[in-house]
């Protein structure tokens, strides 16, 4: 998707990554005052969800650029930090929480670089395992035609013992990644999903074909990758579609360069389904057996999760016995049953991600200790 | 509207009954077209107050006063004494005599304050009614409740006539108002014969609309599944009973793997012969880890009791079963069907 218009904030005018960005775009910028004359540009148009993916925001950080992962209650999350680059994403993912976790959703960019670089020095030079990624609340690679953040990322964790960089990503622009030396530190990842779910519900992002050919690709170049089946979406036929994916990523990658596969299964907050509802009308994922979790969010009905679960985890083990899989935001009644143990039994679902990274990306292992 | 002063004063005078022109409802706000109360009244005590009407090219076109001159004339009366409008008055100002003699003789329902807001608007030199004029005319002057309200007058006439009836709420009549028109009169007609309220409407439509959206099937054709098309027309069943049934179905319809569990859960439980003072709980749709087992005591012999019902339990093959977890008890339906579920 194109960005048809930059916005800048006056505090952000003078940074050298607005400059640069602004220069790459070949756009006018408009300088705002405040975010609010970015919102109601937005909110004046027929689909401001859609319009937000056009519209760049580029402004400063004005909190703390790392957070730990929001997890949820209930359910049990894998100690992931965040690296708050920016928000929303130019692809347009029918069940995308994005749509309904920010208002209005905006594409916004944090340019303050130096202060962002200077908390993550302070970070990293903690003598303890993290794993960190941009993941979370933007897709981490669908910045990389206007800035080299990415790359200055990828060689500041090649500089350091105990932390990982993760980047997440339905793209394949990784290109300007794989002349880098990034010491194995930084894993790419990627989001996996069926052929179908991706052209029905993922619109605008890699197929399949195409993430699985760039993953080999940066494996080739020594990256360590991982790989998210994240959302699930259950429907018929749906257990057989995913293994055939499984079966397809381990026919390219060689499950040695994998430092870990994630099951999530899709789960949303009440206030996504009439968005998705009103923008992707014939789109039926809201439709399946949802129920109120415990967290308050819409999930599958748990014995359908774990019958997909169960069948996923044992067509990964039949590939690739050795990857760590692990159920994002799961409780341990599912893990049971779709892997036959309970994280507590390994230390928990941190230790056991941490215990990956040492392993694949050749981490310090003294950071386990202070875990 | 007209001012203090009134430019279009109207004129009292008695007209042949045949020279009005009641086929024009062009001003009608009224939705009753009952009229033996009226008959009765007219009979016992005469005309009260003459309706309105404007001098049209082909008679006269009533203003207000309908159902005053349909009574008349079931009545076989051949004159009538009215108030006769300018024939030069604005149909602004007619549109405001037609609501203001409603609206101030009686309180309007939904329907028939959109239909005095809608002829308002239609009437006004610039499609905008001045807030003042709708509220001296007893209307809603907000934008937004206004649109709502001038809404419902595009709605079928059976979903109308809910919601005047009182078995169809304002936002039901809405949320049909945005369906095919077919499809909101077999659903206004379903909720005129179960007379249930907003809530349980809502999920109706709701369960019904999802299923639909889930098979690609038309709504209507959802409505019309023997199971559901069954208990509709059964006539040993009341309202309530063919609420609750209806809904149970769509339920199943819905959420098969859900209700199935429950189903299968319910089924165990009851080998489990808990008797009156032991109960067992599955978390919220089985979502949750653990049961809840609650007991009730009366005295102290209860606790003796319930201890030999306990050690029972402990050992009891169904009760592990149950405990087992999900994927032993519950297995889901979707690909399997419903009924298997029902053997334990």
């Amino acid at each position: 998707m194109m960005i048809t218009d930059v916005y800048v904030d006056a505090h952000a005018a003078n940074e050298i990554e607005t400059e640069v960005i602004c220069s790459r775009l070949g756009l006018p910028p408009k300088i705002v005052a405040r975010a609010d004359e970015v919102y109601t540009a937005l909110a004046a148009a027929e689909d401001p969800i859609r319009r937000g993916k056009r519209v760049l925001y580029l402004t400063r950080n004005k909190g703390a650029f790392l957070k730990q992962c929001p997890g949820t209650r209930h359910y049990m999350c894998c100690g992931y930090r965040i690296l708050h680059i920016g928000s929303f994403c130019t692809m347009d993912c029918s069940y995308c929480i994005l749509q309904s976790y920010f208002h209005p959703p905006v594409l916004q960019f944090f340019v303050n670089h130096a202060d962002m670089f200077q908390e993550l020095d302070q970070a990293l030079i903690q003598p303890v395992i993290q794993r960190i990624g941009t993941g979370e609340f933007t897709d981490s690679l669908i910045w990389e035609a206007w800035t080299d953040l990415s790359s200055r990322l990828v060689r500041r964790f090649a500089g350091q013992d105990f932390g990982a960089l993760e980047l997440k990503t339905k793209t394949t622009a990784v290109e300007a990644l794989k002349r880098l030396p990034h010491n194995r530190r930084t894993i790419l990842a990627w989001s996996l999903n069926t052929d179908r779910v991706i052209r029905s519900e993922e619109r605008g992002t890699a197929s399949l074909a195409a993430r699985l050919e760039a993953a080999a690709g940066c494996a080739a170049h020594g990256y360590p990758l991982a790989f998210h089946f994240d959302p699930i979406v259950i429907d018929d036929g749906c257990e057989t579609e995913y293994e055939r994916v499984v079966e397809q990523l381990f026919s390219i990658v060689d499950a040695r360069h994998i430092a870990w596969i994630s099951l999530g299964t899709l789960r949303f907050m009440p206030d996504l389904k009439p968005i998705l509802q009103r923008r992707f009308p014939g789109s039926k994922t809201v439709y399946a057996e949802f129920v109120t979790g415990r967290d308050g969010k819409m999930r599958y009905f748990k014995p359908l999760r774990m019958r997909l679960y169960r069948a996923l985890a044992a067509a990964i083990r039949r590939q690739a016995p050795g990857v760590c899989v692990y159920l994002c935001m799961e409780d341990d009644e599912v893990w049971q049953d779709a892997l036959g143990f309970r994280p507590a039994e390994r230390g928990g679902i941190k230790l056991m991600l941490d215990e990956a990274a040492v392993r694949h990306c050749g981490l310090n292992p003294e950071g386990l200790r202070a875990t | 509207m007209a001012s203090d002063s009134d430019p279009f004063r109207e004129s009292l005078e008695t007209i042949p009954l045949a020279d009005i022109d009641s086929a024009d409802e062009c001003f009608r706000i009224t939705t009753r077209n009952d009229l033996d109360d009226l008959c009765a009244s007219i009979s016992k005590l005469g005309l009260l107050n003459p309706p309105r009407v404007l001098p049209g090219a082909s008679g006269f076109v009533i203003v207000s006063g309908f159902r005053r001159v349909a009574a008349c004339r079931r009545r076989g009366w051949d004159r009538l004494r009215v108030g006769v409008l300018p024939s030069d008055a604005s149909p602004y100002h007619c549109a405001c005599r037609a609501v203001g003699d409603n609206s101030t003789q009686r309180p309007l329902n939904a329907i028939e304050v959109g239909r005095s807001l809608r002829l308002l608007e239609r009437c006004a030199a610039d499609g905008k009614v001045p807030p003042d004029d709708a509220v001296a005319l007893g209307l809603p002057s907000n934008p937004g409740v206004a649109a709502k309200l001038m809404d419902l007058c595009r709605l079928p006439a059976a979903v109308q006539h809910g919601v005047v009836e009182g078995w169809i709420p304002l936002a039901m009549a809405l949320e049909l108002g945005r369906m095919e028109p077919a499809l909101a009169i077999d659903l206004a007609e379903i909720f005129r014969e179960l007379r249930i309220g907003l809530n349980k409407q809502r999920e109706m439509v709701s369960l019904i609309t999802e299923i639909a959206h889930r098979e690609t099937t038309p709504a209507r054709r959802v409505l019309e599944e023997p199971q559901l098309a069954g208990v509709l027309h059964a006539a040993d069943l009341d309202r309530r009973q063919k609420a609750h049934q209806l809904r149970k179905l769509l339920r199943q319809r819905r959420f098969p793997a859900l209700q199935a569990a429950e189903h299968h859960f319910q089924t165990l439980r009851q080998k489990l012969k808990l008797g009156e003072n032991i109960q067992l709980t599955p978390p919220q749709d089985f979502e949750g880890i653990g049961m809840t087992l609650s007991m009730v005591i009366e005295s102290l012999e209860d606790i003796g009791r319930l201890r030999d019902k306990l050690d029972e339990l402990a050992n009891h093959p169904v009760l592990e079963r149950i405990l087992d977890g999900k994927r032993s008890l519950f297995v889901p339906a979707c690909a399997d069907g419903l009924d298997e579920q029902a053997a334990p």
